[in-house]
């Protein structure tokens, strides 16, 4: 532990560092970074090739580690990601002595993890208890109200509320496919409507995607592919008969918590103070968090001091997926600084023969496989390099969102949707396996899970969204 | 030796030194869960449990595991179905449902899994 705090203390000197010396460059490194930030970035030059090394070794640990070396995965994977994104770093700050690039990775891992955390503490601390006879009817209305709310308080955190009364409304007929729809719905394809929904997404908004692009352009994939997967679900639901019995049910719906309501409340409306957003928000440049940083972390704090402890107990809260997320990330923001630089040039480079349909599956495939959220930010450097924009610049953002929003729409689609392919695909997929099977039900192994249900489920319907938006 | 229902009754507590939990009373243990380890198999003796009964414990062994205190998240339990030594463990309504918490370095409480916590045998 202390020397876990050691290798935290020498990131923050090397992030004091460089801040010291961005403002002696006069540099605004405040999310939504300034024109004349953004020529400078520019100007930079191309990180040698091999600097995408850390990067892929990341995502290979982070797809194995779990799976085929666990307990050694779960000691140490914060200090490989903290080193292999010092790496990253070092090699900015040294060689092309680019901190430019450096602090406005910082600035979005904070606003990141600022939201996630927050929506994770605050949701941690309600609870819901549902006393009705389960139904494949209401099982419906649960999924398909999880997949709303994945909107509103993001795929974690619907995901953390809803999977305990999901699974004690079925008590009597619990099988593993009741948890595998609710990972399909509720833990991803749900998020797709809103940058709370899902962290790709979220991602999006930070480089300059407006807030409600999401579900404007979304929305008419998102209901088909909803209802699709839950008339599925349905009738998978129906032949299930077991557990039926003359147990009474009172109806009641139970709900504790609703001072985390409030912090839901305030995570949410922060997410909109932001000086691109509201003129009035002061610009805390050169640090590398905001006033809507501030307040998140504040929430998570106060959520902290005050939910009670009964819910949490019965929530069986643990703060560890947030530090692995929190760990994780630190190494995924930094050392995916020069893969996306890379990407977005070589896209330039290949230009027409990236069509959506290419973007869809490729950011697709990948998302199922690897953590969406670096997949997403990926593609979407080279759908805009594919035009010779840099994701860096908001302006060519922008330019890029108004010029043809099919191939935003291609990538954000397939980003949260087929993070639901695997557990390694989306963070909330791995906590709820891990809540289930903490109440004692054995859940599909990792290619079990594909083999009986992303394949002959999620793949029929992703095809179909293909043939009918990208084709 | 006292036996489970008498242990629960009386609010005994049991203990843990580093990875080894010793409960107060005799038992066959059928299935444990720690953190989202199911542990089914005592069979091995290098991963999951093993359990040892003497005449005055029972005692597991978390094999995959140091110092229980430090790695089992404060909000998290170890949750067990198990059988009094010399009952029918064929019969369902003789498995019982436990859960441990830790009170401190060293001691442990044993409960019956109330309503609140999700537990399926």
């Amino acid at each position: 532990m202390r020397k876990l705090f050691l290798i935290l203390f020498a990131f923050t000197i090397l992030l004091s560092s460089t801040l010291l010396l961005a403002q002696e460059h006069g540099v605004d490194v405040h999310a939504g970074a300034k024109v004349e930030q953004v020529e400078a970035e520019t100007s930079h030059q191309l990180p040698d090739t091999f600097m995408v090394i850390p990067f892929i070794v990341l995502l290979a640990m982070i797809a194995t580690g779990p799976i085929m070396y666990q307990h050694f995965w779960e000691h140490h994977y914060p200090k490989i990601a903290l080193f292999l994104g010092a790496i990253t770093a070092s090699y900015y700050l040294l060689v092309l002595q680019d901190t430019h690039s450096l602090l406005h990775t910082a600035a979005e891992y904070f606003s990141f993890i600022a939201l996630l955390a927050s929506l994770f503490y605050a949701s941690g601390g309600i609870m819901i208890k549902v006393d009705k006879k389960a139904t494949p009817l209401l099982n419906v209305i649960i999924l398909f109200f999880g997949a709303v709310i994945a909107n509103v308080i993001g795929t974690t955190g619907a995901s953390m509320l809803l999977i305990r009364p999901f699974i004690k409304v079925n008590e009597k007929r619990i099988k593993p496919y009741l948890v595998v729809f609710f990972i399909f719905l509720v833990s991803n394809i749900g998020g797709a409507l809103t940058p709370i929904g899902d962290p790709p997404l979220f991602l999006g908004f930070l480089k300059g995607i407006d807030f409600f692009w999401f579900i404007e352009h979304i929305w008419y994939i998102w209901l088909p592919t909803v209802t699709l997967l839950l008339i599925i679900f349905y009738f998978f639901d129906i032949g299930n008969k077991a557990g039926e019995d003359d147990t009474e049910y009172s109806g009641k719906i139970e709900f504790k918590g609703k001072k985390n309501l409030i912090y839901l409340a305030i995570i949410l409306i922060a997410v909109f103070i932001d000086p691109n957003v509201m003129s009035w928000v002061p610009n805390l440049s050169p640090f590398p968090i905001g006033i809507r940083e501030i307040i998140q972390f504040s929430v998570v704090l106060f959520a902290i001091k005050t939910s009670d402890e009964s819910i949490l107990k019965y929530n069986e809260f643990d703060v560890e997926p947030i530090r692995e997320v929190a760990f994780l990330f630190i190494g995924i923001f930094a050392t995916m600084i020069p893969a996306l630089q890379l990407i977005s040039h070589e896209a330039n480079v290949m230009g027409d023969s990236l069509t959506p349909g290419l973007f869809f599956w490729s950011t697709g495939s990948l998302s199922g496989v690897l953590d969406n959220a670096p997949t997403y930010l990926n593609f979407l450097s080279a759908a805009l390099g594919k035009f010779g924009l840099d994701l860096n610049n908001p302006a060519d953002v922008k330019e890029f969102v108004n010029m043809d929003y099919i191939y935003l729409q291609a990538i954000s689609v397939a980003a949260v949707f087929f993070g639901a392919m695997t557990y390694i695909g989306n963070g909330p997929n791995f906590m709820v396996k891990s809540i289930v099977e903490s109440a004692g039900i054995r859940m599909p192994s990792f290619f079990s899970y594909i083999i009986k249900y992303s394949l002959p489920i999620l793949v029929p319907v992703f095809i179909l969204v293909w043939l009918v938006f990208y084709y | 030796m006292k036996k489970i229902v008498e242990v629960l009754k009386e609010q005994k507590n049991g203990l843990v030194f580093g990875n080894r939990v010793l409960l107060p009373f005799q038992a066959e243990l059928l299935k444990i869960v720690i953190d989202s380890e199911i542990i089914t198999n005592f069979g091995k003796r290098l991963k999951g449990a093993h359990v040892r009964v003497t005449d005055y414990y029972t005692e597991i062994y978390f094999l995959d595991y140091k110092i229980l205190v430090d790695e089992i998240p404060k909000y998290k339990s170890i949750k067990m179905v198990l059988v009094q030594q010399g009952e029918d463990v064929f019969d369902f309504n003789k498995h019982i449902n436990l859960e441990i918490e830790f009170l401190g370095k060293h001691q442990i409480s044993i409960k019956k899994i109330g309503d609140n916590i999700l537990f399926y045998e």
